[in-house]
């Protein structure tokens, strides 16, 4: 019985403190009555991505109750969890075990943030929206100072030209200043999240092999999401269920890298005043990435909306303002493309601005503050968590013989 | 033969509480009319192995009182009735509908079971709780009082075999349903509970897998009248030699409505453990509990008697359990004192259902309304000072019908709920 009450902190070996007053903290960032559970474990036994290396998330609550942060911190196990909703819909108190692991979700997300911008933007609603109206505002008057001429001539094939208007070339040096920026963030945050996971484990001795026979599962589980799939596998007795969840997802996930990548690597490319047919690349794939993307934002809008399953039961401020920022993208982005091959060059100049100033702070605030950022802690997380098991796991075997 | 229709005390249910307050009642010189919907009076203690934690035998203790009250010349007995609304006219009159339902074989029956021989239709036991079968024309159970044949009449096939073989002419399908009216001065409420139903949660696998069974089962199949002779796992007549216990099945649950807790599930548990280690002394037998709760006198040194008999408790509530070829199963559970998830096998999985509200006593009454408490038990409005009293005057509660509660404290609300009774009679409470 004493093992429930005192946990021994992995992160160093004094007694740990406990703090009663995280769950006001906690509570900020979404989680609902977690202080109801009373230590029955059925979420963890009914979770199917929960195994004996990973047995969550009742541990988490645990430690969220008694407020033991460097536990917390050091945790990878709320970002193994993919919010199947088993958990909440047959917890017998109530607890919602689902909904505190998705809160600490958006509360490691802004601890692996050291700018303390993440926290304040979780936080904070004017926060939040100040920095969206503030960024912009930069775009805006970079267009109004610096735009080129207006010309309201149409190239040979009736198309708008763009590229006279906004050159791809400043374009480009703008968005490479921009992906410089998000992957500064980015990649520090995550060195940060490998010191709280992985350093400050004084337990396990890591030996840098494993770190490359593990790689295979950080591109592995960013390209498939393949522990989505696992929902519901252990009450159905499937080894993977093929759900629309997952799928659309996926559609969303490789239509945004598809985007992201034209729009960053190939933009010279992509934003081109020629008109092609529909079948070239520059056209097939940018409806692909915009269907892609217009199907997710929507199904989840939906999904959130109609709360259809537990996971879409409760939605944070964040959760709503990405979806919108994302959805608000897709469309200027469809509008434009309308409007150019239409030969329509005041709307699609217009267009142009307004869609800049929408995907800038929705990359500059979600990818490395706030929710987007799950796309890269959650591969990594796997790929961390592969690490210590099989580290474990050969300390495990020195000591047997 | 004319019968009485004015009593002092309606008492509506003929369990082990009804059977009390009785007594105590009659003993007074009250008249006292109990009216029961089942075949026989006992309640659900009649059906019990031992009880805890003196494990003295159930039927030992139930049985001499239930022929007491049958015999007590001031008690008159109406099995297979239900009581189906209640006027409070004033203080100290209330009026009641009976409803003798047909049992379809008189009074002249002598419980030969020579009919039970010869009915060729045969249907689930409920007395056994669905363990083995019974025929349509049955007594209910060998230890029933009144020990009268009784006809299914929804599964009697009309054959009219019963009839001929009868030595006593005590078959008679001309029966039908009598309602009368009735005056009484008091009624006590001691409808008790039910059993939760395990197919409420699917997860557990109960109807699915039939080696899942209810404590209830698990009960029958430890009591001298049981139906194997001995126990057996359901699905293949297997000994079980690793037997589980899942506690909090249906209780201290919001996702299936009750909350609360149960009170008894963890001591009939710790007793079945320790029955079965009599019965089949190779077994191991797990208890996966959440809290163990032994408040009770003596209850705390019998959860550790059990546990020197090497009973294995596990802290974890099974989330899940799934069935092997071979008809074991598997339960998913996190072992709270290591906090991992693991996996378990057993042979043989009882589920400690939970105690509900039986709320029959809510439409029962049409001029005033009885309250409920949050949980439909009947609501105790002075729970301290008078734990019988309702929301009516002159209406009082025993046993279960007031909330979850063990035997002991059964007959211990049923003896407060008499003598309020009494008082109430003699123009006390008011």
């Amino acid at each position: 019985m004493m093992s429930i009450i005192i946990i021994n902190s992995r992160i160093d070996n004094s007694m740990a403190q406990i703090n009663p007053d995280f769950a006001i903290e906690l509570k900020k960032f979404g989680a609902l009555d977690f202080n109801a559970c009373y230590n029955c474990g059925n979420c963890t036994a009914v979770c199917s991505l929960s195994d004996e290396d990973n047995s969550f998330p009742r541990k988490m609550i645990r430690l969220s109750v008694l407020g033991l942060e460097g536990d917390i911190d050091s945790s990878v196990d709320p970002w193994l969890c993919y919010y199947c909703g088993e958990c909440s819909e047959t917890c017998p108190q109530q607890a919602d075990p689902g909904e505190l692991m998705m809160t600490l979700r958006r509360y490691l997300t802004s601890k692996y943030d050291w700018t303390g911008l993440a926290t304040k933007l979780y936080t904070s609603k004017l926060w939040e929206f100040g920095s969206i109206f503030l960024l912009a505002l930069i775009i805006l008057l970079l267009f109004v100072f610096f735009h080129g001429p207006m010309t309201t001539e149409l190239t040979v094939d009736g198309g708008v030209k763009l590229n006279t208007f906004a050159p791809w070339k400043e374009i480009e040096i703008g968005d490479w200043i921009m992906a410089g920026l998000l992957s500064f963030f980015l990649i520090s945050n995550i060195i940060n999240m490998y010191y709280k996971i992985i350093v400050k484990r004084k337990d396990v001795k890591i030996p840098i092999k494993l770190y490359f026979t593990e790689i295979w599962k950080l591109v592995l589980h960013f390209a498939t999401q393949l522990q989505f799939s696992k929902c519901d596998t252990e009450l159905s007795g499937k080894k993977y269920s093929i759900n629309a969840y997952w799928i659309i997802h996926w559609l969303l996930m490789s239509s945004y890298v598809l985007m992201f990548a034209m729009i960053v690597v190939f933009l010279g490319w992509f934003q081109t005043d020629i008109i092609y047919n529909w079948w070239h690349p520059q056209r097939f794939l940018g409806y692909y990435a915009t269907a892609g993307l217009t199907i997710g934002v929507v199904y989840f809008y939906i999904v959130r909306v109609y709360k259809k399953s537990e996971k879409s039961r409760h939605s944070h401020i964040t959760d709503w303002t990405f979806l919108v920022l994302l959805f608000l993208t897709t469309v200027t982005g469809i509008l434009v493309h309308i409007f150019r091959i239409n030969g329509l060059p005041y709307a699609t100049y217009y267009m142009y601005v307004i869609h800049l100033m929408v995907m800038f702070p929705m990359l500059m605030i979600e990818v490395p503050f706030s929710k987007w950022s799950h796309l890269a802690y959650r591969p990594f997380a796997v790929y961390f968590n592969n690490v210590l098991m099989a580290a474990s796991k050969r300390i495990n075997k020195k000591t047997e013989y | 033969m004319t019968q009485p229709n004015k009593f002092d005390a309606l008492i509506i249910g003929g369990g082990i509480a009804g059977e009390e307050s009785a007594l105590n009642l009659a003993n007074m010189d009250y008249k006292v009319i109990i009216v029961e919907k089942d075949l026989s009076i006992g309640g659900k203690m009649i059906h019990l192995s031992k009880v805890f934690p003196t494990l003295d035998c159930g039927a030992c203790i139930t049985t001499p009182k239930v022929s007491e009250t049958a015999r007590h010349p001031n008690i008159s007995i109406y099995t297979n009735s239900e009581i189906q609304d209640i006027e409070k006219l004033g203080e100290n009159n209330f009026t009641a509908t009976l409803l003798e339902k047909p049992r379809y074989v008189t009074e002249d029956c002598t419980g030969c079971q020579i009919c039970e021989e010869k009915c060729p239709v045969i249907v689930e036991d409920q007395y056994q709780w669905n363990l083995v079968g019974r025929k349509a024309v049955y007594v209910p159970f060998s230890i029933a009082n009144p020990r009268i044949a009784a006809i299914d009449i929804e599964n009697c096939s009309l054959c009219g075999l019963c009839e001929k073989v009868c030595p006593a002419n005590a078959i008679d399908f001309s029966q039908e349903e009598k309602r009368s009216n009735i005056n009484v001065n008091s009624v006590i409420i001691a409808t008790g509970y039910n059993l939760f139903d395990p197919l409420k949660i699917p997860r557990y696998g109960f109807g699915k897998f039939k080696n899942v069974v209810t404590a209830m089962q698990m009960e029958r199949q430890l009591v001298p009248t049981r139906p194997y002779n001995n126990v057996l796992r359901p699905k293949d007549g297997k000994m079980p030699d690793n037997i589980a216990y899942v506690l909090c099945t249906g209780s201290r649950d919001e996702t299936v409505g009750n909350p609360i807790c149960s009170q008894v599930c963890c001591m009939y548990s710790i007793k079945q453990a320790q029955l079965l280690l009599g019965a089949l002394p190779m077994a191991d037998v797990t208890i996966y509990y959440l809290h163990i709760r032994a408040f009770g006198k003596g209850f705390c040194e019998f959860f550790q008697q059990a546990k020197g008999m090497d009973v294995e408790f596990i802290k974890g509530k099974v989330g899940l359990i799934k069935e092997k070829e071979n008809g074991n199963l598997i339960l998913r559970y996190e072992d709270i004192q290591k906090g991992k998830v693991l996996e378990a096998e057993h042979d043989l999985v009882v589920l400690s259902t939970g105690i509900l509200p039986n709320t029959d006593y809510s439409s029962m009454f049409k001029n005033i309304n009885i309250e409920q408490d949050d949980f439909s038990y009947v609501h105790q409005v002075d729970e301290l000072c008078c734990p019988a009293k309702t929301s009516i005057d002159g209406v009082f509660v025993a046993g279960t019908s007031s909330g979850p509660m063990d035997i002991p404290d059964s007959i211990l609300s049923a003896g407060a709920a008499s003598s309020e009774t009494a008082g109430y009679l003699k123009g006390g409470i008011r």
